[in-house]
């Protein structure tokens, strides 16, 4: 029985988990593999953890869903925390370890939320003089945005069989651009699981994002070097 | 969405919902009456987008109980007319159900089980298990096909639509929120290529086309206790004869096996990837599986557990699909040892560690 690759991504909505597994799966399948994508969701539109699960082998794949992932990505504090179950002994970890740190927001309605860009409908009781007045402004405000995320905690981190740290939020921000974040992260993950070619995963976000490539090319420039940025983090570190 | 030409075989990678909209346009389905409900919705929404493409229509009503009835509606009028839906909105399609029950109109409900009781979660359960089989005031005389793949979820799909047809009882294509919302592979093909005959629907009140038309009149209403005896009994007949010729399970291992275990729908693939497992390691494990749970393959897994010892028995439910299991085995010595998991899924891990627990 050949071996089913078992990868779980999970992060804030927004992130962009449900684009990364949709994609590698989908370059899984064009590849010959079988592959297997499904998310969780549940009926919050935002606010809340974000999982998804992806499986992809040689063999027809079992139940959608596994408790042990070989490779698991928890993408901010509270992923972290909630994909613990998922960590065993032979799970490689990745996580996000950036300087930028995250705004923490407990909003009394929405819950606890996570952002690492403006929240994208503030309410807040004292508005944060550090954002944008004009998208606060007239608001009903339930919230602060003073409160800095602590970031993931060491302590946290479960035992497994290896830890890779990437400063992937650093790197959008500094160096690329927010909005490839979840590109970054689908390169480590290519790096970290070695079943597919990089060309694959080029095509298959080509077959994505084609049309907005050919609008500007700039941006398939840009996606890409964000993907080989993310390989070469976590290639370097296996 | 994918764009698929039903010619040859196609290799297909989506969502079950995009494959049940499929299915529907691969058996020349013409219409779909939809209600709108989580995680069914996209299956309404590639078929709205399918049907102006193949000539084929759709209407959205005001409601689950809409749905059911305007199916029944126009299968009368001889159209091969299909809903879908899921959770409390399978409750109301229960009343229509059970008029095409006795009435023997041949509906297809595409149900996607999410977690109940009441709205309970969007996500995934197999709660709908008694009500999809035996909803409603009448006998459970319907056909369920509990789906574990996307490829069956196709295959099954078309093969609802011919049963229903065949031997005009409500047909339903039992799936869940995760086969609705997963993404994997399977082959898409026209079945009439592929040498299965497509039953073409007729027009069960009288072709209104024809001057020389007989009208008929469907009922479901009886004056007396012997009248209505009689059609129910004259039903259960037609049931009876039709139950050995339809009812499907699948079976590995069983023979010399001391565990079986037993399971429906896509806990199946936990449950045969951890027979694999347990198998690989020498372990004496079967597997067995109904892929019809109305009828149930009662004599077939009575054949197969008969030298086993034991019966892991797993469902996202809290014994729907073991009450149907015991009945069906009744008088049997086997100890049943249950799994039972409502409103959530089972990973293979977990029966692998429940089959640990046994010995």
């Amino acid at each position: 029985m050949g071996k089913t690759m078992k990868i779980a991504l999970a992060g804030e909505g927004g992130q962009g988990v449900q684009s990364v597994a949709e994609i590698l799966a989908e370059a899984a399948n064009e590849d010959g593999k079988q592959a297997l994508y499904i998310p969780n969701f549940g009926v919050e539109q935002r606010g809340g953890v974000s999982i998804a699960y992806v499986q992809i082998g040689d063999e027809n794949i079992g139940a959608p869903k596994f408790i042990a992932a070989d490779i698991l990505i928890p993408l901010s504090p509270r992923a972290v925390q909630r994909t613990r179950e998922h960590a065993g002994k032979n799970t490689v970890y990745i996580y996000d370890n950036s300087l930028i740190q995250q705004a923490e927001v407990n909003d009394h309605i929405v819950g606890l939320q996570y952002f690492d860009v403006t929240p994208p409908n503030p309410r807040s009781e004292q508005p944060n003089r550090d954002l944008p007045q004009d998208l606060i402004a007239g608001e009903p405000k339930t919230a602060s945005f003073m409160t800095k995320s602590q970031g993931v905690r060491p302590e946290d981190i479960p035992e497994v069989k290896k830890v890779i740290a990437i400063p992937a939020n650093d790197i959008a921000k500094n160096e690329l651009h927010p909005r490839v974040f979840n590109v970054i992260i689908l390169g480590a993950v290519i790096a970290a699981t070695q079943i597919l070619p990089m060309d694959s995963i080029k095509n298959a976000l080509e077959t994505k994002l084609g049309a907005k490539f050919n609008a500007n090319p700039a941006l398939r420039d840009m996606n890409f070097k964000a993907l080989e940025r993310g390989y070469e983090l976590v290639h370097s570190a296996m | 969405m994918a764009e698929v030409l039903l010619q040859g075989e196609q290799r297909v990678f989506m969502t079950g919902n995009e494959v049940v909209a499929w299915a529907a346009v691969a058996a020349k389905a013409d219409i779909m009456y939809g209600y709108p409900i989580t995680p069914q919705n996209e299956i309404m929404h590639y078929w709205t987008r399918l049907a102006p493409k193949h000539g084929k229509r759709f209407l959205q009503v005001e409601d689950e109980i809409s749905a059911g009835f305007t199916t029944v509606g126009g299968v009368m009028t001889g159209r091969k007319a299909f809903t879908a839906t899921a959770g409390p909105g399978n409750v109301l399609m229960q009343e229509s159900a059970n008029m095409a029950e006795m009435m023997r109109v041949p509906i297809v409900y595409v149900v996607q089980q999410r977690g109940g009781p009441s709205t309970a979660t969007v996500i995934y359960a197999q709660q709908e298990t008694t009500l999809t089989c035996f909803g409603g005031n009448g006998e459970g005389h319907r056909l369920v096909y509990s789906t574990a793949t996307h490829q069956e979820l196709f295959d099954y799909t078309i093969k609802a639509f011919n049963m229903a047809w065949t031997y005009r009882f409500p047909t339903f294509v039992l799936g869940d929120g995760y086969q609705a919302k997963m993404r994997e592979s399977l082959t898409m093909y026209n079945p009439e290529e592929k040498g299965i005959q497509l039953v073409k629907p007729v027009p069960l009140l009288g072709d209104t086309t024809k001057p020389e038309r007989q009208f008929k009149h469907l009922r479901n209403t009886y004056n007396t206790e012997d009248e209505l005896y009689k059609v129910v009994m004259n039903n259960q007949r037609d049931w009876d004869n039709m139950a050995e010729k339809v009812v499907e399970w699948d079976e590995k291992g069983c023979e010399d096996a001391e565990v079986i275990l037993l399971t429906h729908g896509i806990v199946a693939r936990s449950a045969i990837t951890a027979y694999q497992q347990l198998r690989a390691e020498g372990k004496k494990v079967g597997f067995f599986r109904p892929i019809t749970l109305r009828p149930f393959p009662g004599k077939e897994l009575k054949e197969a557990i008969k030298n086993a010892k034991k019966l892991l028995v797993a469902e996202s439910a809290y014994g729907q699909f073991l009450k149907m299991v015991q009945n069906n085995i009744f008088g049997s010595q086997i100890e049943i040892v249950p799994l039972l998991r409502p409103g959530v899924g089972i990973t293979t891990e977990e029966i692998v560690a429940e089959y640990h627990k046994l010995s």
